[in-house]
C-alpha cells in the first residue's frame, strides 16, 4: 500500500501536506491587514497546527511568510525552516534555529523528507519546491510565474502525485499591471507538463479590499478558470477545487 | 406579486447617535443606509454543517451578508410545538426577516432547505426577492420517487449523495483540530420528519409552486441519486419564473461536493 498523501489548505498558499506521518506546512499566513485579505476562512489558527516536521517558505511576501504569527503562537523554533536565502535571513532574525537555505535545484533532507528548491519567478526572489517522502512527490508552486525551467521537473523527479499551483495571475497595478503570478492558462499549461495524478489550485481567494482591488492588485478569483483550462488541454488530469479545511487525499 | 409597500420603508435610512470613547466620550450623529443584498441559507437534513463551508465561500466571494440559521430541532436545538410543518417553519423565517429588517433577500436552500425556500417564497413577503433551489425535495413527481433515505446505511447514503463517493469531501469538524470523520452527512431524520411528516413530501406543493412570482434558480447535481435530475426538471417546470441548470460531476449536496462550481452557477446566471 502506498503511503497516504493528503493536502489541507489552511488558507491561501498555506497548505498542510501530510505524507504518512510527516507533516509539512507551506507558506504560512494567519493574519490580515487593511489591504491583505485571505478571502477565505482560516482553517486553523497558528496555535492549533499541531506538530510540524518542516516549514517550507517560497519567498518573503507577507501573505507567504507570516513568521511573526507563528512565533507569537509559540511555534517550535527548532522546526526545520526551508526556503531561499532571502527567507533564511528573515527567519534567522525571528529566532528560527534550524534554517536550510536552498536555491533552485538544491536539496535538503529532514528525517525521511527531501525538499528540493525548483525555479520560480515573482516580483521578488522566489523558489518553488518539490517535496518527496516515502515514494510520494509533491510540487508546490507558491505564487510563482510559470518559467520554462519548471518543465524539467518531471525528468528530474519522476512521476508527480500532487501539484499545487497558484492560478490568480495577480497583476500589480502600480507596476503597470505587471503580472507576478501564473494565471489559469499558465498553470494549466504547466499542469500538462508536470502530469500530476491530482492538481489543486490555490492563491485565488486573496483580495486587497474594495479600493485595493482597483488600485493595488488585479487577480482572478475564480478557480474554475483553471479547472476548465486543464479540462481543455489535459483532460485526463484530475483537478480538485477544495475549500480550506477540506482534506484532499491523493490516490 | 406581493403586497406593495411604500418604497424605502423596509429598510429605511436610520439616523441615530452613537456614543464612542476616544480620549473622552463623544456623541456622533450617524445616518445609516444599508443596501446590502443578504442571502438566507437553508440547510437540508444534514444540518447547518452541510452549509457552513459554502456560507463562507458565498460571503467572501460576493462580499455579501450570509445568514445561516439552524432549523429548530436540528443540531440539538429545541423545536417549539408550534412549528408543526414546513409552512409553519417558513412563517417563522419570514418573521425572522422582519425582525432583522432585511430586504432584497435571496433564499438558497438545499434538499429539504430547497422545499423550505419555496414555502418561504410562497408566503409573498416583500422582503424576499428570489430563491435558489438546489436539489430540493418536497414535490411528488410521477415515476421519479425520491430515494427513501431512512433505511440506508451510511455507505449507501454516501453513494446516493455524491457523484464520486470515494472523493466525497470530508467537511472540517467544528473544533477544527481534526480533518473530519468519515461518516459523511447523515440526515437528522427525526428532525426532518418533525416538519415533513413521514412521507417527506407534500402532494399539494407542486401545484402551489405555480403561484411563485419571484425568480427562481433551480440547480441540480447531475449525479443526484436521491432526487434525480428528471425530478429537478419537474421542480423547475412547476415554477413560472425558473431556470434549470445541471451541475456536472455533482450529486445531492453540491455545496459540499463542488462548492466552487455551485457558486459559479449561481453567480453566472443572469449575467
Ligand atoms: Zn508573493
Ligand atoms: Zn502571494
Amino acid at each position: 500500500m502506498r503511503t497516504p498523501l493528503t493536502v489541507t489548505r489552511i488558507a491561501h498558499a498555506c497548505q498542510l501536506i501530510e505524507i504518512g506521518n510527516i507533516r509539512i506546512l507551506t507558506d504560512p499566513w494567519f493574519t490580515q491587514t487593511e489591504t491583505y485579505y485571505p478571502g477565505e476562512p482560516l482553517h486553523l489558527a497558528a496555535d492549533a497546527l499541531g506538530p510540524i516536521d518542516a516549514l517550507v517558505v517560497s519567498h518573503e511576501h507577507y501573505d507567504h511568510c507570516d513568521l511573526d504569527a507563528l512565533v507569537a503562537a509559540g511555534f517550535d523554533l527548532a522546526t526545520p525552516l526551508i526556503g531561499p536565502g532571502t527567507v533564511a535571513t528573515l527567519a534567522r532574525g525571528k529566532g528560527f534555529r534550524d534554517i536550510r537555505a536552498i536555491e533552485a535545484w538544491e536539496s535538503t533532507t529532514v528525517a525521511g523528507l527531501t525538499v528540493t528548491a525548483t525555479p520560480g519567478a515573482h516580483g521578488v526572489h522566489e523558489v518553488t519546491f518539490v517535496i518527496q517522502a516515502d515514494g510520494r512527490t509533491v510540487f508546490f508552486g507558491g505564487d510563482s510565474l510559470r518559467v520554462p525551467e519548471m518543465d524539467a521537473i518531471p525528468q528530474r523527479f519522476g512521476p508527480i502525485d500532487l501539484a499545487i499551483l497558484p492560478v490568480n495571475g495577480l497583476c500589480i497595478r502600480p507596476m503597470n499591471l505587471a503580472q507576478v503570478v501564473m494565471n489559469a492558462e499558465d498553470a494549466a499549461a504547466l499542469t500538462a507538463v508536470l502530469r500530476p495524478t491530482l492538481a489543486v489550485p490555490h492563491h485565488y481567494a486573496f483580495h486587497s479590499g474594495r479600493l485595493g482591488d482597483r488600485m493595488i492588485t488585479k487577480g482572478d478569483q475564480d478557480p474554475r478558470h483553471y479547472a476548465d483550462a486543464v479540462a481543455r488541454i489535459a483532460p485526463d488530469i484530475d483537478v480538485r477545487l477544495a475549500l480550506p479545511g477540506v482534506a484532499v487525499t491523493v490516490p | 406579486m406581493s403586497t406593495p409597500v411604500p418604497a424605502g420603508t423596509l429598510r429605511p435610512t436610520r439616523t441615530r447617535t452613537v456614543d464612542v470613547e476616544s480620549g473622552g466620550p463623544a456623541e456622533i450623529t450617524l445616518q445609516d443606509r444599508d443596501r446590502t443584498r443578504p442571502f438566507l441559507l437553508l440547510h437540508g437534513g444534514g444540518g447547518p454543517a452541510t452549509m457552513a463551508g459554502f456560507a463562507d465561500l458565498l460571503a467572501e466571494r460576493t462580499h455579501s451578508r450570509v445568514l445561516l440559521p439552524t432549523h429548530p430541532g436540528f443540531a440539538g436545538t429545541p423545536k417549539p410545538d408550534a412549528l408543526t410543518d414546513v409552512t409553519a417553519l417558513a412563517r417563522a423565517y419570514v418573521a425572522l426577516l422582519d425582525q432583522l429588517d432585511l430586504q432584497d433577500v435571496t433564499l438558497v436552500g438545499n434538499s429539504f432547505g430547497g422545499w423550505l425556500a419555496a414555502e418561504i417564497a410562497l408566503l409573498g413577503s416583500p422582503r424576499v426577492s428570489g430563491a435558489v433551489i438546489i436539489d430540493g425535495v418536497g414535490i411528488e413527481v410521477e415515476g421519479h420517487p425520491p430515494t427513501d433515505v431512512t433505511g440506508l446505511t451510511p455507505a449507501q447514503l454516501k453513494a446516493h449523495s455524491f457523484h464520486d463517493p470515494s472523493k466525497a469531501p470530508v467537511p472540517p469538524k467544528a473544533d477544527g483540530n481534526e480533518s473530519g470523520n468519515d461518516s459523511g452527512p447523515s440526515p437528522d431524520v427525526r428532525a426532518l420528519i418533525g416538519y415533513t411528516g413521514p412521507t417527506m413530501s407534500d402532494p399539494t406543493l407542486a401545484g402551489r409552486l405555480g403561484d411563485l412570482h419571484v425568480p427562481v434558480l433551480v440547480l441540480w447535481g447531475e449525479s443526484d441519486r436521491i432526487v434525480t435530475p428528471a425530478y429537478g426538471r419537474a421542480y423547475a417546470a412547476a415554477i413560472p419564473m425558473a431556470t434549470f441548470t445541471l451541475l456536472p460531476r455533482t450529486g445531492h449536496l453540491p455545496q459540499v461536493e463542488t462548492p466552487e462550481e455551485l457558486l459559479g452557477a449561481l453567480l453566472d446566471l443572469g449575467r
